[in-house]
């Protein structure tokens, strides 16, 4: 009897507290809100205020920062943003940007003396903006008058608008009291930013979500919603669980988890290019990948076919160089099918025996998701069976970059072999950092230290091309010198995925590498 | 008394300077730095500007440089800022996750006293019968079951399927505060928190409890003519109580191991996650000030303990 009563208080009790934690906040009727995941996923890079010193999450920033240039939705062409158009001169020393008529967010007018302040900024390295090196061949910047700005380069640069894309423009008038080697860290940008984009910083609770308000005065128009939110959740599968119960409506999923959207009406998965070429490094300052006959036995001894169909479930396109949109790619490569006893033969001709036989070679990653592990482990078994014996290690990105960026004496037994990615597009110069023998370290980011003088010679022409009609036979040439020279094996360009919720309106998103930025108009987005 | 409570204060303040010291150097030997979690690896930057970005942050110096240089400011009360959040300061972003890990774990361990015990006294007094099996079988899977497991399927349950409760986070973005609001993302985390120390609670309260429900005081109780009820509570249930207190003492640290975990998996802003994200991120100064307040709170309730009893107890040597 008594314990019955015991129960039954505890039962009400229970009743009441879940009464109160089913209680919605009433405010959600009231205004029109996206919430989404928007900095998930190998795109994002949450907790980043700074544009300059973003290596990603641009898909963001551009909600409430603009560049002067944008790639568009489909990441197939540049065009203007907060330029209206632009000219380049025919030596492509000479780029000159006319402005739209645009105010900032504290009502303050956009003028070429900002654009001219932000690249000025950028390339004075206290500022430490990510992007000063990458804008090392901007020789002048002048504003002849309010609406127009005028680059001019030292050489022809093939990917300055590609960078310039991500350069989100900064008002001089609320930024130049800063000193540069202060900006980094100024709180400004978490709490008081001020962009000309279609919507308004308001708040930033720290490290949970920021919160944009629409900007009525935007020049293409007043958003269609009133807020935009931007939830950080600290891995994919906890924003799953929330685009699942209907609390965000947009986030970047894994493919496994995009698979199980499928068919669902309620959602729209969204799948598009990585932009992302995965290969196996060889570090040449390992005697192990001297013979290009050991590195076409990789490329022959790995079913990457089989991998692509069972592991990817189709959802990848095989490399056989850097990039594989089909403009870049000539006819006639090899495309290196599987074929284990052609591996073997190579390997045989190279004197693999003597070169390693089957010692283990560790096969660095940071690669940590389940599928990667698969993939490895695939590999893994596949050069097993050619005589390689390869042994992957995963550890996480500082580690990762703490190995390969070593600057004193680097173990190079540390990193002989690699599974890494490489950004290839929308312009295909991203590969050269990482494999052009001008960009050894610390000049560049060759860490595979590759010493190919055909091919840096073929990069070299592609990224200084100034006629335009070769600029796509240049880089057909860096791709053929590539797949003879196999400084990478290169293995495949996987998709990626988001998947947003069905009931939203206009929603432009891409899987662009570093969350782009592309032309995703937010003033258009709506929710029903 | 008071050269005994100046020395111990000093001794504190020594351990102190060696923890700093010992979480610094320890910091260093880990792989990789804040700049090197910084780089995405598939748009990576050059040596040279990874340097500017290293000197910028002053991680370019000598370390013991950097060690006084950090310990020069911190004394006077500037920690930093974040490495991975431009300009914040590190001091004000530690403190503000204390509340809210306390408030998971103190409601997570309350849900958990309550639950534990009410089930242990039920299946105690029925025991043997069909309740006391599904009780004791309940107990056994929250027993073990691992703190992931239950975090996500709980999550994937009550937030994903059935829609009870938020799927994360500690309030709705972009709702003003309320109450309500807290609540309603408070309790599934802290239910989940809850579940393996309510089983192991019930499981000794049930066993405790049916080894004083044998007592003679409790025959004589009953014998006076007691009404069941209270010679339960009242009689038996205070006496075996004892022994789960001293259970609850001793898991509430195992509570802030799982406190951490589902602060990751539900987005919780407490020091759990903001300890893991600066692990994964490599931020120094926060890892530096959080593990420094942590070893300040025990370092000082090490020395109160040490004063009360020296108060206390004349035996103890002060001088």
């Amino acid at each position: 009897m008594h314990i019955r009563t015991i129960t039954q208080a505890l039962a009400i009790g229970g009743l009441l507290l879940g009464a109160t934690a089913l209680t919605t906040p009433a405010f959600a009727q009231d205004v029109k809100t996206i919430t989404g995941g928007f900095d998930v996923g190998p795109g994002g890079f949450p907790k980043n205020f700074n544009p300059l010193a973003a290596t990603g999450g641009f898909t963001w920033l551009n909600t409430y920062f603009e560049p002067l240039v944008i790639y568009n939705a489909e990441l197939s062409a540049i065009e203007g943003d907060l330029a209206t158009d632009y000219t380049v001169s025919d030596d492509m020393l000479t780029y000159t940007f006319n402005l739209a008529e645009e105010t900032w967010h504290d009502g303050e007018a956009f003028t070429s003396a900002d654009v001219k302040f932000t690249l000025d900024l950028i390339r004075n390295a206290a500022s430490g903006s990510v992007f000063t090196g990458r804008l090392g061949k901007i020789a002048n910047v002048e504003a002849p008058d309010d609406r127009t700005v005028v680059v001019t380069l030292s050489e022809a640069d093939g990917g300055l608008l590609s960078v310039l894309a991500q350069v989100m423009i900064l008002p001089e008038h609320a930024l130049a009291s800063i000193a540069p080697e202060s900006i980094a860290t100024s709180t400004w940008w978490s709490t008081t930013p001020i962009g000309t984009g279609p919507f308004k910083f308001t708040k930033y609770v720290t490290d949970q979500y920021v919160e944009l308000a629409a900007d009525e005065d935007y020049r293409r128009g007043a958003p269609k919603v009133d807020r935009l939110i931007n939830r950080y959740f600290e891995n994919p599968a906890a924003a799953v669980a929330a685009l699942r119960a209907g609390e965000i409506q947009f986030t970047y999923v894994e493919p496994e988890d995009a698979a199980t959207f499928a068919g669902n009406e309620a959602f729209t998965v969204i799948e598009g290019d990585s932009y992302v070429v995965n290969y196996i490094g060889f570090n040449q300052k390992v005697d192990l990948w001297k013979d290009v006959r050991v590195r076409q036995a990789f490329m022959y001894a790995i079913d990457r076919a089989a991998i692509v169909e069972s592991l990817y479930g189709g959802a990848a396109k095989l490399a056989n160089c850097g990039y594989v949109a089909p403009h870049l790619v000539p006819e006639g490569l090899n495309d290196y099918a599987y074929d284990p006893e052609k591996a073997k033969a190579l390997l045989d001709e190279a004197g693999w025996a003597d070169i390693n036989g089957d010692k283990p070679i560790t096969w660095l990653t940071y690669y940590g998701s389940p599928q990667a592990a698969n993939v490895m482990a695939a590999v893994q078994a596949m050069l097993a069976q050619v005589g390689v014996n390869v042994v992957p290690r995963v550890v996480d990105v500082p580690t990762y970059n703490g190995t390969v960026y070593q600057e004193n004496n680097p173990d190079w037994n540390e990193f002989p072999l690699i599974y890494a990615g490489l950004q290839n597009g929308p312009n295909p110069a991203g590969i050269n950092v990482g494999l052009n023998k001008s960009q050894l370290p610390p000049a560049g980011a060759n860490i595979m230290r590759i010493e190919f003088d055909d091919l840096s010679a073929a990069f070299d022409a592609a990224i200084g091309e100034t006629d335009a009609s070769q600029v796509d036979a240049r880089w057909q040439d860096v791709c053929k010198v590539m797949n003879e020279d196999l400084p990478w094996a290169t293995m495949w360009v996987a998709n990626r995925y988001g998947v947003a919720s069905a009931n939203l309106v206009d929603f432009v998103w891409t899987p662009a590498p570093a969350g782009g930025p592309f032309a995703a108009h937010p003033e258009l987005w709506d929710i029903k | 008394m008071l050269t005994y409570i100046a020395r111990r204060i000093g001794i504190g303040l020594l351990m102190l300077i060696a923890l700093s010291v010992l979480v610094f150097v320890l910091l260093r030997l880990a792989p990789g730095d804040a700049i090197d979690a910084y780089i995405n690896p598939a748009a990576p930057l050059s040596m040279d500007e990874l340097a500017a970005l290293r000197a910028r942050l002053g991680l370019d110096q000598p370390l013991p440089v950097q060690y006084f240089g950090w310990l020069r400011a911190a004394i006077s009360g500037d920690f930093g800022f974040s490495t991975q959040r431009a300009g914040v300061s590190v001091l004000p972003l530690v403190l503000e996750r204390i509340g809210p890990t306390v408030l998971l774990m103190g409601t997570g361990m309350l849900l958990a006293i309550v639950l534990g015990i009410a089930a242990g006294i039920i299946s105690a007094v029925r025991r043997n019968s069909v309740t006391d099996v599904a009780l004791s079988v309940t107990s056994s899977i929250g027993i073990s079951s691992p703190a992931f497991l239950t975090a996500l399927l709980g999550l994937y349950f009550f937030s994903v399927q059935l829609r009870w409760a938020p799927s994360g986070g500690m309030l709705t973005p972009g709702a003003p505060f309320s109450v309500a609001d807290l609540l309603s993302h408070l309790i599934l985390p802290a239910f989940l928190l809850s579940i393996g120390h309510a089983a192991l609670i019930m499981r000794y309260m049930r066993s405790s409890l049916l080894e004083v429900l044998n007592q003679d005081y409790v025959r004589t109780a009953r014998a006076k003519g007691v009404r069941e009820f209270w010679v339960i509570i009242k009689h038996a249930t205070r006496n075996a109580l004892l022994p789960v207190v001293t259970l609850i003492g001793s898991t509430i640290g195992i509570a802030v191991g799982g406190a951490i975990f589902l602060e990751s998996v539900f987005n919780w802003p407490g020091m759990g996650l903001l300890l893991v994200n600066a692990v994964n991120t490599r931020d120094y100064p926060v890892i530096m000030c959080a593990t420094l307040i942590v070893g300040a709170c025990v370092i000082a309730v090490n020395l109160l303990t040490d004063i009360t009893y020296a108060a206390v107890d004349p035996r103890i040597q002060v001088a």
